[in-house]
């Protein structure tokens, strides 16, 4: 099992975002995080990488504890790649440089190394010809292809998506959704967190409903989309179907 | 006529002095413009500090040399700092007191161009697992630098000009010398006139520099 979170439990100036929660992920399992907005979907990502820090529960990632103080948080930011819905592509940087930034950086590889590494993750992503091009450049679903790319590059043991199609339109939507696609055939491990449910039928090994800061439903594409026993869950993707 | 042509006999009799003035000027319009951007940079990066009690100090050291006119303390240092038996020299307390004042500005100029910044690409760069330092200066310092290039020119242009203040705590630069110039020939009017242009023709240089600068930079926002 790559990572278990049990009883993660965050709040914000007493309010709690979210209240308990329990996840596994195993190796090459792609999971989908879904809920209505403001159900605690991304601070739950970030809680598990610690960009939020949680108010309780426990994280193991590998099964090591990634909570306790001595923890050394970066180390485990580094085998999570993140992929947000502003796609956070560092502007002042060209998308090849955006890739290599972190092999340099992190992995402390010689330029020339980084590059062809970068070009290679480009290239998966058909952005190899962009390479030289800075963000403003590119369209959202390009910059989001070069996001992906960034990620990839660190080799992380798992893939962490903050609705990565929210920000696009429909048809930059569907570039990026066959990318993961892609991903998802390379038998990479993700956790995604997403309001497509285009994108959480071609991916989702299984999909977790999140509701008020609570796991509401865990169990396959199929099972939550179509007449879930849960009038709320029901209700919910009924809404997203016609959204 | 034959009063102009007295007047170019003055000033090409005073010209080693006017040039060594001029080398003063520059000399220390160069050192404050380097160590104001470095101070600047620095009190920036404490302004962003994640401990409160920091930016709070770093709030009031800006406030303080923004609110404290530059003459106040330079001649708190050159005058002041003898009675305590610390006897520095006029271009010591010109470098230490312009660099205090200018690091101040230059920090809001960098904290501004800091305001336009993406939070989630530091964001991003945290969750790539750089430390604070790191997206300081691969990520936040980068592009508050580029952001920030029509301030900080604007600085490097006061600060030119204002070295001028300096003469007032007997560092012989430029204006010190031509005001010498026309204490010695009465020509005022023509002297002073000829500073304005040579200080127009030093700020000309630092804007085309600039301009050169943001030509070369990459069209990236």
């Amino acid at each position: 099992m790559i990572l278990q979170v049990r009883q993660l439990t965050k709040e914000f100036d007493g309010k709690a975002v979210l209240r308990g929660v329990d996840l596994d992920l195993a190796e090459g399992q792609v999971k989908v995080i879904m809920g209505p907005s403001g159900c605690g979907k991304s601070t739950l990502l970030r809680c598990i990488n610690r960009l939020i820090e949680p108010t309780a529960g426990k994280v193991l990632f590998r099964g090591e504890d990634v909570l306790r103080a001595e923890a050394d948080v970066r180390a485990l930011r580094q085998q999570i790649g993140f992929v947000f819905q502003q796609f956070a592509l560092y502007r002042h940087l060209s998308a090849l440089d955006n890739v290599t930034l972190g092999l340099r950086k992190l992995r402390g590889m010689h330029a020339r190394e980084a590059n062809e590494k970068a070009m290679h993750e480009l290239q998966r992503m058909n952005m190899a010809e962009h390479a030289h091009k800075y963000p403003a450049h590119l369209s959202g679903g390009q910059k989001q292809r070069v996001a992906i790319a960034r990620a990839l590059a660190m080799d992380p043991a798992v893939l962490f998506f903050d609705e990565p199609t929210s920000a696009l339109d429909p048809l930059m939507s569907r570039e990026v959704i066959s990318v993961i696609n892609q991903l998802y055939m390379d038998n990479i491990t993700m956790l995604c967190v997403t309001h497509d449910m285009f994108l959480a039928k071609y991916i989702a090994d299984q999909v977790l409903f999140l509701d008020a800061g609570v796991v509401r439903a865990e169990g396959s594409a199929e099972e939550l989309f179509s007449g879930h026993s849960d009038p709320r869950i029901r209700e919910f993707f009924i809404h997203e179907h016609h959204s | 006529m034959i009063g102009s042509l007295s007047f170019l006999n003055d000033v090409i009799d005073y010209w080693p002095q006017i040039l060594a003035g001029l080398g003063n000027t520059m000399l220390l319009a160069g050192i404050i413009t380097l160590t104001g951007l470095i101070g600047g940079v620095l009190v920036f990066y404490l302004s962003l500090s994640p401990h409160r009690q920091l930016r709070r100090a770093t709030e009031a050291y800006i406030s303080f040399f923004i609110g404290t006119p530059l003459i106040v303390l330079l001649f708190l240092m050159y005058y002041g700092l003898p009675q305590w038996g610390i006897h520095l020299t006029p271009l010591m307390v010109a470098v230490i007191g312009f660099t205090m004042n200018v690091a101040a500005y230059n920090s809001r100029y960098l904290k501004s161009a800091y305001n336009g910044i993406i939070q989630c690409e530091l964001e991003a760069a945290h969750a790539q697992g750089f430390s604070n330092l790191q997206v300081f200066r691969l990520i936040t310092l980068p592009q508050a630098l580029r952001m920030a290039v029509p301030g900080l020119t604007n600085q490097a242009i006061l600060n030119l000009k204002d070295t001028s203040v300096a003469f007032l705590i007997q560092y012989t630069e430029f204006f010190a010398q031509m005001q010498e110039l026309a204490a010695r020939n009465f020509q005022y009017f023509k002297v002073y006139l000829l500073a304005g242009l040579v200080y127009l023709a030093l700020v000309s240089l630092v804007l085309l520099a600039a301009r050169q600068l943001q030509r070369r930079l990459p069209q990236v926002y």
